[in-house]
């Protein structure tokens, strides 16, 4: 059990990553309680717009000065991508039964996935995603990749920024209202197709900050990416309690952490050494999932409040 | 709402009889094409070159021109045809013009790109070209079914800021030196944008077309059949069925993917055109008045295509969509009469595959037992359900979109944990990603299904004896979506699917129901599992996906529900045979496959979300307004009536 | 007398089944108009459709001299006009004061909003003691208060209130009926739906009978008060 620091650490890094990605499913649902499918495609094609930013770049840009400009350009595509998606494929549907919406989505996740695969240059295989050099930081027994500092600052600082956000200004409150009654926040004079919209484009620019820093992690971009990343995400979106914002992120570090130590640790327990390891962190995880909406069907932070529908 | 109203009036006027005159000229010529040679090398696939009988796409060429001239004098009155246009309505005749200019063009297009410019068209292409197009013309000043007015729509206004941004990034993009390595990027950006740009115009055009044509339906009720004595009656149900199995066995039988292209085009216009002349609607009142003939009839064919086949080449492709069109059918329980989604339905035919292979007796299987048939089966079936009862149990009682993402979630567990279990990383049970191989063929009755048999003369090889065995499981399942389907039980989820809450006030259990469907749906599909094992040797995790190019796959198969009609049974038969044949017979799509499945989804939502088959009650929900609602009653007794006072 | 609201021939249908059948009648400015009748004679509608919420198939609206049938609803709002939803429907997941404010939303004159803030808490003193609530712990009446107090808050031209006296106790519904004979005193114009004809006729200066999409009737609130079909058909007399 030596290890548990670093185990702790390497869940907290990787659950502060599904939570920005679950950020986009919990804003989406809340508000038009659509289980955007194809919101890991969005992560994906925030990717490889940072990716595309970083090959425009001339040969010896430093890193330092090429994120900024790399997460601009992800946010861009994602964002523009994902405002899309709401206008021409959601919207129209919004009146439709429940289904519709959703296959709508499984088809836009797939064409997503299949136009990077088809049309983006070598994107076939795995397209390399710089790094940032340097050798792990070493805390006491912890180490920590440099690559991982970018997650370890954005992560909080946008939940800040979201929680300003949401209850602070006008249009956050404009957002609670809709997420709560849309019809009723019509007759207060808030645009809800607006609101609709912000919600989707807040969950892309999530999306694409979760995307470069999937990239640093893993020195690569792929167009399949979004697939695991996205069921994982939306997994921690329903942990978490889904429609609430804070129980996105909790619910992602809790599987994070959970899958940490089911790959550090599950080997140790009695008549499991077969079932350890990395192999079998996502089945674990999704174990998780079935436990908890056995025993609290609304997630960690969700309220138990009458369904409208 | 404002209904719209209607009128039968052409879109070109032209004197007289002259509008019929054409378009029986350009089908006569149509079908006359077809006798006469379109190209002067053998070398398109198929050779056209005419040697005395026409050729894989002239076939298609002839039926076309001879189905539009039918339907074209059955519109005029001509005696002795007026069977094939009961609606008299020549929108048919439209249609099936067009779909003559579908399959005639794309000939002629295909002809001259394959072999290389027009210099390679021999007189009979050219007819082909010029007869369609006139029989199309023709048809346009036939007196037919519009709506009086439609507007014209325009597209959201800034699609339009393509049309300039377009070209200059497409400028733009060539600027940047090429060993730049953005510059591929770039390039793909533009080429998108240029799509993306073609595709506005095409839609807008479509608009335009559209409030130029502003074809719609009148209402044309059936006329009341000519009494016909029953034994007649049952005999055209039989004729009927042997068409339809002719068909569809000229569809897996083509060879080439041209031709598979071709026919597509025409059994799209030919289906259409005559469900407008009201043939169809008038063969299935008959197959609704014989019901147990038409079952019979379609099994009777169903199980006569092994004979059909002088290899097992087809054979085996035929097997292969029964599979997944039985699948399809086991989904359509859980989805069209339940409405509950399922995202990884594919996993229980894993389950019921994966099962059966281990206690098949191959050598690859750590459990050295060879069950007979019936107990493969049975395990089979029996530990999908029990699956589908352990992942149902808990996420039932939820919201229905919690199922759709522990059902993905179970569809992804189920792929790992195949590839895990294989010594190192997991007990050593499935081989991991090598699979289970050398599954023995299975032995019925001393049957041994891998051997050819002889039947009334006919070899049937491995692959026909699988089919005819799929098709008795495809008949059980059929049996069982018909029974349940209409049974108390049926309607209970049906309530299900349309309120939940409403239902259990009436007394319905809607956990224990949701659960039944659930593990129904898991059992049938790991029945069809426990032959597929058999049918194709080995089992490999990748088998069994959500997403892949080729069938049977998660997305695939719900795609071939929707797509077919919810809750119907021939629905998720054809939207399967469908899915399986497009991306087998059009290789050329490869990389393009599943993103033209993609869009297909999305836009098929758009335009009809009830599917092909739609089932009544479902297209009354899509389509309130278009629906025959009488109005309410108004006028009922006012007890003041002093309005206005 | 001017007309602040004139319906003019208003049709609205849900698909094919036509729920307004061709309706007319004006709210004057100052006064108090009800529209009477029973569950499903379109009044629901007609003031939903008023407020952009349905679209309506045929006929005009005009408010304050301005057609409205195609302005989205979030714009209705910035005319002036507020509507008081059926069921109440606040924001349950919000307390009272934030309720309040979103009421507010299209306004920004900070100080304006304060005192409009003070002044509801004035009309409702319940809802002042307890501003820092979750609206969706409020009773029946409470929440009923609060629905009114939040339609207020944008300053309307003309406030709609849909049947606030649903599900109260006859205590409360006094209270609330005082509060609208008070609004009325302060010159706020009100169009009120209501299924207690006696309560609501006796405080109208107009009224309109509605039954099965179609007015049937109409005139002053003490003349309805005392026609005789009304008294049969409403307040159950024989």
């Amino acid at each position: 059990m030596h290890d548990l620091p670093q185990q702790l650490a390497n869940g907290l890094i990787l659950g502060a990553l599904y939570g920005l990605v679950a950020i986009g499913y919990t804003m989406v649902y809340g508000i038009v309680q659509l289980i955007n499918f194809a919101h890991g495609e969005i992560v994906m094609v925030g990717g490889f717009g940072a990716l595309t930013a970083y090959l425009a770049l001339p040969g010896g840009t430093t890193l330092w000065l090429a994120l900024p400009l790399m997460l601009i350009a992800g946010i861009l595509v994602s964002t523009l991508t994902a405002v899309a998606a709401e206008r021409f494929a959601y919207r129209p549907l919004r009146s439709a039964p429940r289904l519709a919406p959703l296959i709508t989505a499984i088809g836009l996740s797939i064409a997503l996935q299949q136009l990077v695969f088809a049309f983006y240059p070598d994107a076939k295989k795995a397209r390399v995603f710089p790094k940032i050099p340097g050798d792990p930081f070493e805390i006491g027994s912890v180490a920590i990749q440099r690559s991982d500092i970018f997650l370890i600052i954005a992560a909080p600082l946008c939940m800040l920024a979201l929680g300003w956000f949401v209850t602070r200004t006008r249009s956050g409150r404009a957002m609670q209202a809709t997420s709560q009654d849309p019809d009723t926040a019509k007759l207060m004079g808030i645009d809800t197709d607006r609101i609709i919209v912000m919600a989707f484009a807040i969950g892309a620019a999530f999306a694409a900050v979760a995307a470069v820093a999937y990239g640093l992690r893993s020195g690569q971009v792929d167009f399949r990416m979004g697939f695991l990343l996205g069921l994982k995400a939306f997994t921690a979106a329903v942990l978490g309690g889904i429609g609430n914002i804070y129980g996105a992120m909790l619910g992602g570090i809790t599987l994070g952490l959970a899958e940490a130590l089911a790959t550090g640790y599950i080997q140790h327990l009695p008549g499991m050494h077969l079932f350890g390891g990395g192999a079998w962190k996502d089945v674990w995880a999704f174990v998780l999932l079935i436990v908890v909406l056995l025993v609290r069907p609304q997630g960690l932070l969700g309220e138990r409040v009458a369904d409208r529908a | 709402m404002t209904t719209s109203t209607t009128e039968t009036t052409p879109v070109i006027a032209l004197p007289g009889r002259t509008a019929a005159l054409l378009t029986g000229l350009g089908a006569a010529a149509t079908a006359g094409s077809a006798l006469m040679p379109w190209t002067w090398t053998s070398e398109y696939p198929g050779d056209l070159t005419f040697y005395g009988s026409p050729a894989g796409l002239q076939w298609l060429a002839l039926t076309a021109g001879l189905v539009t001239l039918v339907l074209l004098l059955a519109t005029q009155g001509v005696p002795g045809l007026r069977w094939a246009a009961p609606r008299r309505s020549s929108n048919a005749v439209l249609l099936a013009a067009a779909g003559a200019v579908a399959v005639g063009w794309f000939s002629v297009i295909s002809i001259a790109t394959d072999l290389g410019g027009l210099a390679h068209l021999e007189p009979g292409g050219w007819v082909l070209a010029a007869g369609s197009l006139l029989a199309l013309a023709g048809s346009l000043g036939l007196p037919l079914d519009r709506r009086t007015a439609v507007p014209l729509r325009i597209l959201d206004r800034r699609l339009f800021l393509l049309v300039p941004i377009a070209p200059v990034v497409w400028f733009a993009t060539h600027a940047v030196p090429e060993d730049k390595p953005v510059a591929p990027v770039l390039t793909a950006l533009a080429g998108g944008l240029a799509i993306a740009t073609g595709g506005v115009l095409l839609v807008q055009l479509g608009h335009a077309a559209n409030s130029w044509l502003r074809l719609g339906t009148v209402n044309r009720p059936l006329p009341a059949p000519r009494a016909l004595p029953s034994w007649v009656e049952v005999a055209l149900i039989v004729v009927a069925f042997a068409i339809g199995l002719f068909a569809i066995t000229f569809g897996i039988d083509t060879e080439y993917g041209e031709l598979f292209t071709g026919y597509l085009l025409l059994a799209a216009s030919v289906v259409a055109s005559l469900g407008r002349s009201g043939l169809l609607p008038r063969l299935r009142a008959l197959t609704v008045k014989y019901q147990t003939v038409t079952t019979g009839a379609a099994f009777a064919a169903a199980a006569s295509f092994p004979f059909t086949q002088t290899s097992d080449q087809y054979t085996s492709v035929a097997t292969n969509i029964l599979i997944f069109a039985t699948v399809a059918l086991g989904l359509n329980i859980v989805v069209g009469l339940a409405g509950l989604l399922d995202l990884g339905y594919v996993a229980f035919l894993g389950v019921g595959a994966y099962s059966a292979a281990l206690v098949s007796g191959s050598p690859a299987s750590p459990i050295h037992v060879q069950f007979p048939f019936w107990g493969a089966v049975l395990t089979g079936a029996v530990v999908s359900m029990v699956f589908g009862v352990v992942i149902g149990a808990p996420t039932l009682r939820l919201r229905g979109d919690y199922l759709a993402i522990v059902t993905l979630g179970f569809g992804e567990i189920f792929r790992i944990t195949m590839l895990n279990l294989n010594g190192t990383t997991g007990p050593k049970i499935t081989n991991g990603s090598n699979g289970i191989p050398r599954i023995p063929d299975l032995e019925i009755l001393g049957w041994n299904l891998g051997k050819p048999t002889t039947i009334f003369g006919f070899e049937l090889g491995r692959f026909s004896n699988y089919y005819l065995l799929m098709l008795l499981v495809t008949a059980v399942v059929v049996l069982v979506f018909a029974r349940v389907g209409n049974s108390r039980i049926g309607r209970a989820w049906v309530a299900i699917r349309e309120d939940e809450t409403a239902a259990e006030a009436m007394g319905i259990n809607g956990f224990r129901l949701k659960l039944l469907a659930f593990a129904l749906g898991a059992c049938l599909a790991g029945l069809a599992g426990t032959v597929q094992a058999h049918v194709s040797y080995t089992v490999t995790p990748d088998q069994y996906t959500f997403a892949e190019a080729l069938p049977p796959n998660s997305a695939f198969l719900l795609a071939a529900v929707i797509l077919g009609g919810m809750g119907t049974i021939s629905g998720p038969l054809a939207g399967a045979t469908l899915l399986f044949l497009i991306p087998k017979k059009l290789e050329f799509l490869a990389d393009y496959q599943l993103l033209a499945f993609g869009i297909a989804l999305i836009v098929l939502m758009r335009v009809r979300p009830e599917g092909l088959i739609p089932n009544r009650r479902r297209q009354l929900e899509f389509h309130e307004a278009d629906a025959d609602i009488p109005a309410q009653a108004t006028g009922d007794t006012v007890a003041l009536s002093k309005a206005g006072a | 007398m001017t007309a602040l609201l004139e319906v003019q021939d208003l049709r609205v249908s849900y698909g094919k089944i036509e729920a307004v059948k061709g309706i007319s009648f004006t709210v004057n400015q100052g006064e108090v108009t009800t529209l009477i009748g029973t569950n499903g004679a379109g009044k629901t509608t007609t003031l939903r459709t008023l407020s952009g919420l349905l679209k309506p198939t045929a006929g005009t609206i005009t408010f304050d001299g301005q057609a409205l049938s195609t302005v989205p609803a979030h714009k209705i709002v910035a005319l002036g006009l507020a509507h008081s939803p059926e069921g109440r429907h606040i924001f349950p997941r919000m307390t009272i004061e934030e309720n309040l404010l979103l009421g507010a939303f299209l306004r920004n004159d900070t100080d304006g909003i304060t005192k409009d803030v003070e002044r509801a808490y004035g009309l409702f003193p319940i809802l002042g003691e307890r501003r820092k609530q979750a609206a969706g712990t409020l009773s029946g009446g409470e929440q009923q208060m609060l629905a009114m107090g939040r339609a207020l808050m944008s300053r309307p031209k003309l406030l709609m209130l849909d049947e606030p006296s649903m599900g109260l106790s006859p205590l409360m519904m006094q209270k609330i009926m005082a509060t609208i004979v008070e609004l009325r005193a302060d010159g706020t114009t009100i169009l009120l739906v209501e299924q207690n004809a006696q309560a609501a006729l006796s405080l109208s200066d107009r009224g309109y009978v509605m039954e099965t999409g179609s007015i049937v009737l109409q005139g002053t609130g003490a003349d309805l008060l005392h026609d005789e079909s009304v008294r049969k058909a409403y307040l159950g007399e024989d």
